[in-house]
């Protein structure tokens, strides 16, 4: 599911020169492009809830898939100081206020992960028109829609894009039910141990990335024997 | 940047050579890599593939075949690629994903940095790599039988019914359960079907060190849908499937019925058992008693051989190889005790080890051929011969009743003195002395000057093939040793003794034998093995070419049939010989025998009638 969804109507331009123009301005993927060609970027947020009226992020991590390989130099993880208490919520994800007081903000974070939502960024300049990177993640509305969130706070407005989720695509394969939203991340462990994948033990937001990027490669592999044919993005692409 | 990549750093440093790497270069090692996925049967890499990156299983496992055979199955935490990485050239080998696999890969220009910087990781890569290729070289070489990890199946190797509980059942039963039978893991059955494995190792690592009370059910601690391997699968794969994953327990599994238990144990047992094993552990002893307890295990080797239905003639080979290697071991500890030898020389192998047609319970013979320029009369030689043949006497190899051993001083000669002993075999044989004489045209270099044998053979071969005397005496000789042809009928057997009611199933061995030799003689062959030469002697025009081959399958089956009942005396603690109860034959095997003996008797007929006949 898009932002484009969540956020029926007109959206404003954003203002030229910040880090969510520069996104807006790189090109959306052709669904019919070669799964093989496109590039993915898996992201993860922790949260301190699910609402993101009311809850904060407190760190992101992310990965980019290029050409069916991950990425690892490219892995970033970054800790966010959120504006409330992390409160009950550090049960969950182990982040401590003490350990969060000293991080950025994520008016300071964001950027660097819209950036990393395209081609042509800092680190080179790869093509010479720059193209958006896919969202991947697990169970992704949680992901889109903080984003989203803090694209319209800082921004005042947002940029839609193009998601493939994990969640879905293995609730298609499965042919299982539409599961409980909350349990997304036992979701992921579940998924993953179907297809034997190692076993993770820590959970931080870089982790859980790269342990949805890794499902997708299996994912992926698995969809293309069903079919019997090479993947395009419009066969994996939240619907 | 922190160590966010904790997970495959972990991983990493979990592994070989990876393990020993210094904690800064291992936080930075993960950021080096990409991660890709290969669905169960995609290849991977190619041969000739320009190989540009290490790939490191990370879950899974990966197949390493050179021109379909499997030289290696790679396992979580080992690598593959390094074949071109190493010798900066194409691939060798295909890889293939056994399993759908989970990859790390690194570049080669990281690669290369790792390894300039850490000469550990060099040679891990290094070794593996060289372990590959020997591995698909020793494919190449064994196209019929192999080693026994090769050639046996896992069916094979199962020995007892594996323990099993109810997923319900408690760790303390479970415990419980194991020391019982006296096993070291535990199988967790539910409704028939396998679902689980508990071995001694997760009992202390998921139990004890976790603190888990036993009071819990056993499907908490257990490695859930473990990995299997059908019946009819190779040790090799076993092999392969343990070391590639770290565990010591695989369940045998077939029509979805578990049939047992294949444990490191058992595979280590069939491996100790590989010739070249033994030969390798011989040679790395230090003192006698060292290679007198190798010797021990040759039994074992031979009757795995017989398991594994090896010809008679690649046992013989076998056994003469640890028999070379044991004399060889042991003329070099005696070397060592005694100083350097006073000439050149060569320590000699007479009779069935010369021509490596040995089975279980031979004697010894041999003999030193010394050059020309040595002294004989020097105690060196002496005390060799009796340090090496009271070493094999050690090893179970008996004296030679007729003396003829390196320790007579009649068979320490030089060369020259070996030229006129044959000599006088050739052109004045007394009767005795000729039959005793026919076991040194069976003679063979074991350890020494090689050159100093070849070249006394290769005049007095052709010496005795001219000796029309010495021809007929040898005739004669082959044609008295009578083979129990009517057995069959009556059963011709010893008729007095400890072997009475049994069949001599070396006479009709060495009647082949002795035909063979004289046969080879008058064609002037050099040639040793029995098979080699019937057909040196066929190629001659000496004998047709279907006596050849009829004597050739003759020896085989009653060496054959030999090697099956010394095995089977071995197994059951006695000491083997060659004396065969003919009641203990099933029908095919009378048949084939009578049939053996017949031809042996036929070929005699001929031999007599169109050989020099002597009084």
């Amino acid at each position: 599911m898009g932002l484009r969804e969540l956020l029926p109507g007109r959206r404003a331009r954003p203002t030229p020169g910040t880090a969510l123009a520069d996104l807006a301005a790189a090109s959306a993927v052709d669904p019919r492009t070669p799964l093989a060609q496109v590039q993915l970027l898996a992201l993860d947020l922790e949260t301190t809830g699910l609402d993101p009226r009311r809850h904060e992020v407190l760190s992101v991590g992310h990965v980019p898939v290029v050409h069916g390989r991950i990425v690892l130099a490219r892995a970033r993880h970054e800790l966010v100081r959120p504006q409330g208490p992390v409160g009950e919520s550090a049960v969950h994800h182990g982040l401590t206020d003490d350990r969060l007081a000293h991080r950025p903000d994520l008016a300071l974070v964001l950027p660097g992960v819209l950036e990393a939502l395209r081609t042509g960024d800092v680190e080179g300049a790869e093509d010479a028109r720059p193209v958006r990177r896919v969202l991947l993640a697990h169970f992704a509305q949680i992901e889109t829609a903080f984003l989203s969130a803090a694209c319209r706070r800082l921004y005042g407005t947002d940029v839609p894009l193009q998601v493939v989720d994990t969640l879905t695509l293995a609730q298609r394969m499965l042919r299982v039910p539409t599961p409980e939203l909350a349990s997304g991340r036992l979701r992921l462990d579940a998924c993953r141990r179907h297809y034997r994948l190692p076993r993770y033990r820590a959970h931080s937001a870089l982790t859980d990335a790269l342990a949805c990027a890794e499902l997708f490669l299996a994912q992926s592999a698995e969809l293309a024997e069903q079919h019997g044919r090479a993947l395009r993005l419009a066969d994996v692409l939240a619907r | 940047m922190d160590v966010e990549l904790a997970e495959i750093r972990d991983f990493l440093a979990e592994h070989a050579p990876f393990d020993t790497l210094p904690a800064d270069v291992l936080d930075r090692l993960p950021s080096r890599c990409t991660v890709s996925y290969a669905r169960r049967g995609t290849v991977v890499l190619r041969p000739g593939d320009r190989g540009d990156r290490l790939y490191l299983v990370r879950s899974g496992a990966v197949d390493i075949t050179d021109d379909g055979h499997l030289v290696d199955r790679v396992g979580a935490g080992s690598g593959f690629g390094m074949s071109a990485l190493v010798e900066h050239a194409p691939t060798r080998y295909a890889a293939t994903a056994r399993e759908d696999t989970l990859l790390l890969e690194l570049p080669q220009p990281d690669f290369d940095a790792l390894v300039a910087e850490h000469p550990a990781v060099a040679v891990h890569f290094a070794t593996t790599h060289h372990g590959r290729i020997t591995a698909a070289i020793t494919q190449l070489q064994t196209p019929a039988r192999g080693s026994a990890v090769l050639k046996t199946a896992v069916r094979d190797l199962l020995r007892v019914d594996p323990v099993s509980v109810a997923p319900s059942a408690t760790v303390a039963e479970g415990a419980r359960a194991m020391t019982e039978a006296g096993v070291s893991s535990l199988l967790v059955m539910d409704e028939g079907g396998l679902i689980g494995i508990v071995t001694d190792r997760d009992l202390r690592r998921r139990v004890l060190a976790a603190g888990v009370s036993p009071d819990r059910p056993v499907a908490e601690v257990m490695t859930p849908d473990p990995v299997t391997l059908p019946a009819r699968a190779l040790a090799l794969e076993a092999l392969l499937e343990m070391t590639g994953r770290n565990i010591h327990h695989l369940p045998v599994v077939e029509d979805g019925r578990v049939l047992g238990l294949v444990t490191t144990t058992d595979l280590v047992r069939l491996e100790r058992s590989n010739p070249v094993y033994v030969v390798a552990d011989v040679q790395r002893q230090a003192d006698v008693a060292g290679v007198v307890e190798q010797a021990a295990r040759i039994p074992a080797v031979v009757g795995q051989l017989v398991r594994e239905d090896a010809s008679a003639a690649d046992v013989g080979r076998v056994v003469a190889a640890l028999t070379d290697a044991l004399t060889r071991r042991l003329v070099v500890l005696a070397e060592s005790a005694l100083g350097p030898a006073p000439g050149r020389y060569a320590w000699v192998a007479l009779g069935s080890a010369a021509r490596e047609e040995q089975g279980l319970g031979g004697d010894q013979d041999h003999a030193l051929v010394l050059a020309d320029d040595a002294d004989p009369s020097d105690p060196w030689w002496a005390a060799l011969a009796e340090r090496v043949t009271e070493g094999l006497e050690a090893c179970g190899l008996p004296r030679c009743d007729g003396d003829v051993m390196a320790t007579n001083p009649r068979w320490r000669l030089r060369v020259g003195g070996w030229r006129a002993q044959f000599g006088r075999w050739s052109d004045e044989p007394a009767p005795d002395a000729v039959l005793q004489a026919a076991i040194f045209y069976d003679m063979r270099a074991v350890h020494g000057e090689a050159e100093l044998v070849e070249g006394l053979r290769a005049e007095v071969v052709p010496l005795g093939g001219r000796s029309d005397l010495l021809l007929a005496h040898l005739t004669a000789q082959a044609a008295r040793m009578r083979p129990p042809i009517g057995f069959f009928r009556g059963f011709v057997l010893e008729d007095a003794g400890e072997h009475r009611d049994t069949l001599d199933l070396k006479r009709g061995i060495a009647a082949i034998v002795q035909l063979a030799r004289v046969h080879a003689l008058r064609a002037r062959s050099t040639a040793l093995g029995t098979g080699a030469r019937l057909l040196a002697a066929r190629d001659a025009g000496v004998i047709a070419a279907e006596t050849a081959t009829d004597l050739t399958d003759a020896l085989e089956l009653l060496s054959y049939l030999r090697l099956r009942h010394q095995a089977a005396q071995v197994a059951a603690g006695e000491a083997p010989d060659n004396h065969l109860d003919p009641r203990r034959l099933g029908s095919l095997d009378r048949r084939h025998l009578r049939d053996a003996f017949a031809i042996v008797r036929a070929a005699q007929q001929g031999l007599s009638s169109r050989s020099p006949q002597v009084g």
